[in-house]
């Protein structure tokens, strides 16, 4: 044909086609496709009775017959699916068949149909079907179009004769693992967020599978049949034809948008599908959200629907014979491989069996045979409260829960046939929800399993994380079964729109235990990790972890060792579970980071128990209740979240006060100091407020000792804004006529020491020599230099042990800050003769100084620098 | 498509920065007009570094510790402002706050359109 042979029937046939296609939308899909379908039978009838295709080839000499395959055959023609037909000769392809070809193909392609077709006599076809099982397949499709239809008649004849009938078992084989491969190689698309409409679990050729398995096993002639010959009730085949042409219906509208065959629905197609299939926005979700949860829903069914198909008509047609096993229940039995009810009435008398059927099968591990599962779809409605808090119904659900992965997901079929929901009916409302992003890749009610299941995978030979660590931490936990309740229901709150689906989860997870009449300890539990899933993984990726605050912050809240295990482990099940993206190397490192050093904080408790948050809350409170006027009040309120954990532990509310007061006093100079008299005592107590600088601590024992104040004791501390607080314990200077005088000198030293004017070292070497030998009165120890780099994350801790000498503090934090390191927190005492100093440092650069090299050399440093015990 | 060598009018800055510290980096670029960046995540470490941590016996050694990576290529021009601005934003004033490179490059193609130079970025 040329383009301008108006007269030929491809041109009406283009013609009809346009009309079709222009309306297609708004007529059923199924309705369309066989509209579609009798277009090209018309067509190829038409080319038939052509008399230019007479005058080719005469059909009472060379009996020939046009067949539809495929698609086409069944009568379901998409826009653009390729339209397969046979050309079916008596005897041999005559050699002017190829001219029939020109006349009645080409023309198709010319007006850019893809036609897939095959010349081939009788003989060839059954000979090559013989040889090839993928030839086979096609003729189950095949439907006579046009030509001879006793050539056809006896094609079929021969084929359901010999073909199927004695190689059935072949041909059954290769179709079930064809179907497995297929399975394995794309996927599962009713949780894709790109589904393939076509090959994926869930897509149409699930269906079609099943029906080449119906017509060759079960002799059905057409999809109708599943339903007449009862292999799905009544309600079954209306919900799956439902969902085929629901399906039919997106690829017809995906084939049209994108001008050719295509069955991926990739992302830039799904939103102009959705809108054109008229999804509106609702209850917070998008159209296209919507479009796709109806879509795996539907994909759902199909995948359902096929796999107990599967079960029901194996292909392979094995049944291995297991030995009859007894089950708990009298009414529950194992028949065929399988569990199922005895009588289904028994259900209406003891509707707890409806889960003790689920029980059972994760105890034995035995699946639920395909009438079961009707049966519990189809009564489910009966397991309502009270039932659903029975004892025994609990129990067996926990079981099902704790049941060891991976062999077996009842879980999942618990999922599937709506049981799930009927015992949290909560659930219903995450059941296909999609979140539209390419971080969340499966719907809410397929990820809160995947969590379940990779947590119970953790520490098995199957574990998704190599890490000794979690896999460790769940083994060894004892509350598996509340970590396991926790993941089931983590995310139950993004069924309930709200600002914050953790908190709304936690809500819903204290309504859903209560019902099951939970301990109250445990649902307290439960609630806290569901509503804190997110902070250690929001914390390692938003929070300087490096920071000692960030630490101290989370372990406050998780408040013990077993609730920070529980909640990392929930938060590596959930961030693998989600997708690829919101889990790597990088992602674990940081959030392992985080829970050793949280852990850490826990371990050395003081600055997470209890009694201390109670206690700094407190003190806050007071301190800001102390400031007298409103500007006052604004003035402390600035201060307070700078100052350290560790500062307001130890510190009472009138202090903070004041040295808060002593802060502002600092204005732009380097340090200020208020020295008071304790009355009992007669020691007197220096507190400076100074702007950090290394070796601070050091001028400032330094001034001290060369000013003959000797130290007692002393504590300071590093607030976050930089500034130094140091509080000092000194005996009053000798001469108590001059002290104020004393006290002025004092502070003048340590100004120039400071500014750099003063060189601290060499006038003590000149004034007060340290004396090379010492005395201790009672014990005669030698010195301890104690570097602990195992007690913090954030410092290395150097204890000394010494005694009591002139200038003493001044020679081991000179020896600190010639090592070049910082001092953030001091603890010095001194018990009569005998002193205690603990440091806690890190470098210049504010690390660790984790190396046993410089450790080792810090302790002789320090040491050099104490005198000879006599 | 014609490569010329010409004279170098692109730079590209590169910025290893705190994990935590992306968003206001990302911000503070946006609001001087900075419009498009590549972010890799990345581990490392320079004179901040690994360290250990002790969990029950067991040592967990961190050698590489995870950054974030920003790469932006924009004309010479810009350079010092948006290094400045990374500068400002990324900066906690501890150790471990990063480093920017700035690079030359030679040449810029938008893939779509063929455009070259400083239309192409």
């Amino acid at each position: 044909m040329t383009n301008h042979d108006i007269h030929h029937p491809a041109a009406r046939l283009e013609a009809v086609r346009n009309t079709l296609l222009a309306e297609f939308t708004h007529m059923p899909a199924d309705e369309f496709m066989r509209r579609h379908s009798r277009l090209f039978d018309a067509y190829f009838r038409q080319c038939c009775d052509e008399d230019r295709v007479r005058a080719v080839l005469d059909i009472h000499r060379n009996p020939y017959a046009v067949a539809a395959l495929g698609g086409y055959g069944r009568r379901e023609q998409n826009v653009h699916s390729d339209v397969d037909v046979l050309l079916l000769f008596d005897a041999a392809v005559p050699r002017r068949a190829e001219t029939l070809v020109q006349e009645i193909i080409y023309p198709l392609w010319d007006i850019g149909i893809d036609v897939g077709h095959a010349t081939r006599s009788l003989t060839q076809c059954l000979t090559m079907a013989w040889q090839r099982m993928d030839l086979v397949i096609p003729l189950l499709d095949a439907r006579f179009v046009s030509g001879d239809p006793a050539l056809f008649s006896r094609l079929m004849e021969i084929f359901h004769k010999r073909l199927l009938g004695e190689r059935r078992r072949e041909i059954l084989a290769w179709l079930a693992e064809t179907n497995a491969r297929r399975h394995l190689r794309f996927g599962d698309s009713s949780y894709r967020l790109e589904p393939n409409l076509k090959e994926g679990l869930g897509g149409l050729r699930d269906y079609h599978t099943m029906l080449w398995i119906g017509k060759i096993k079960l002799g059905l002639q057409q999809a109708r049949d599943f339903e007449y010959a009862g292999h799905l009730s009544h309600d079954e085949y209306r919900l799956f034809r439902r969902a085929l042409v629901f399906i039919w219906d997106v690829r017809n509208r995906l084939h049209r948008r994108c001008g050719r065959k295509c069955d991926q629905l990739y992302f830039q197609s799904q939103i102009n599908v959705a809108r054109s299939m008229d999804f509106r926005p609702l209850g917070g979700r998008k159209p296209v959200e919507r479009f796709l949860a109806h879509l795996h829903a539907q994909m759902d069914f199909i995948k359902q629907q096929h796999f107990m198909f599967l079960q029901q008509y194996d292909p392979r047609g094995k049944k291995t014979a297991r030995r009859a096993r007894r089950t708990r229940f009298d009414e529950i039995v194992v028949a065929a491989d399988a569990l199922r009810f005895d009588v289904a009435e028994s259900i209406m008398k003891h509707p707890a069996l409806l889960m003790h059927i689920f029980g059972e099968s994760a105890r034995l591990k035995i699946p639920l045979h395909p009438e079961a599962k009707r049966i519990i779809r189809e009564f489910g409605h009966l397991m309502k409260t009270p039932l659903i808090a029975d004892p025994a119904v609990v129990k067996a659900f926990e079981a099902v829960l704790k049941e060891p992965a991976p062999t077996f997901n009842v879980l999942r079929e618990m999922l599937n046939t709506g049981f799930l929901q009927r015992l949290v009916p909560e659930f219903r409302e995450i059941v296909h929800r999609i979140q539209y992003n390419a971080y969340h890749i499966y719907p809410v009610d397929k990820h809160v399993l995947r969590t379940v299941q990779t947590l119970k995978k953790l520490g098995t030979a199957i574990s998704p994380v190599s890490c000794p660590l979690a896999n460790g931490l769940w083994k060894n936990l004892k509350q598996r079964r509340q970590l396991l309740w926790a993941a089931l229901l983590h995310d139950i709150g993004k069924g309930f729109p709200s600002a914050s689906h953790a908190a709304t989860g936690a809500d819903i997870t204290r309504t859903v235990l209560k019902r099951f009449h939970y301990p109250e300890k445990d649902i307290d539990l439960i609630a806290f990790l569901v509503r804190n899933h997110l902070m250690l993984i929001k914390t390692a990726t938003r929070r300087d972890i490096h920071e000692e605050e960030t630490a101290i912050h989370c372990a406050r809240r998780i408040k013990n060792r077993q609730r920070l295990n529980m909640l990392y482990l929930l938060t590596i099940a959930d961030s693998l579970s989600t997708g690829p993206k919101a889990w790597n190397e990088w992602t674990a490192a940081l959030l392992r980071d985080l829970f050793l050093k949280v852990a850490n904080i826990m371990q050395h408790g003081e600055l997470v128990s209890h009694r201390a948050v109670r206690h700094t809350e407190n003190k806050k409170k007071a301190v800001l209740n102390a400031a007298a006027t409103a500007a006052e009040k604004k003035r402390v309120g600035a201060i307070l979240p700078l100052l350290s954990p560790r500062y307001l532990i130890s510190t009472d509310a009138p202090d903070i006060t004041t040295d808060i007061d002593l802060y502002h006093q600092l204005g732009t100079g380097s340090f200020v100091w208020k020295i008071t008299r304790d009355t009992a005592t007669g020691t007197r107590t220096v507190k400076i407020c100074a702007r950090d600088q290394p070796g601070l601590f050091a001028k400032i024992a330094g001034t001290f000792t060369l000013n003959h104040l000797n130290i007692l004791s002393a504590q300071i501390f590093t607030w976050r804004n930089n500034i130094a607080l140091d509080i000092f314990d000194v005996h009053p200077p000798p001469d108590v006529i001059f002290e104020k005088e004393k006290w002025e000198t004092a502070r003048r030293h340590l100004a120039a020491a400071l500014d750099g004017a003063l060189d601290l070292g060499a006038a003590l070497r000149n004034k007060m020599p340290s004396p090379a030998r010492i005395k201790p009165i009672a014990s005669k120890n030698p010195h301890r230099i104690v570097v602990d780099n195992h007690s913090s994350s954030f410092f290395s801790i150097v204890e000394v042990f010494t005694y009591d000498f002139p200038g003493v503090l001044f020679s081991i934090t000179s020896a600190l800050f010639e090592a070049g390191l910082d001092i953030w927190v001091a603890k010095i005492s001194t018990r009569i003769d005998q002193v205690v100093d603990v440091f806690y440092v890190r470098d210049f650069d504010g690390q660790k100084m984790d190396d046993e090299k410089s450790a080792a050399a810090l302790q002789a440093a320090i040491l050099a620098r104490l005198p000879d015990i006599e | 498509m014609k490569f010329q060598t010409r004279r170098m009018y692109m730079k590209k800055i590169e910025a290893i920065i705190k994990p935590f510290k992306l968003d206001d980096v990302k911000e503070a670029l946006t609001d001087i007009g900075i419009q498009g960046m590549t972010v890799s995540e990345v581990k490392g470490y320079g004179r901040q570094k690994g360290h250990k941590e002790i969990y029950r016996g067991a040592e967990y050694v961190v050698d590489f510790i995870p950054k974030i990576k920003i790469e932006i290529v924009v004309d010479t021009s810009r350079v010092e402002e948006v290094a400045a601005k990374i500068c400002e934003a990324a900066n906690t004033g501890k150790i471990g706050d990063g480093k920017i490179f700035v690079l030359s490059v030679d040449q810029a193609i938008r893939v779509r359109t063929g455009e070259t130079g400083s239309d192409a970025i």
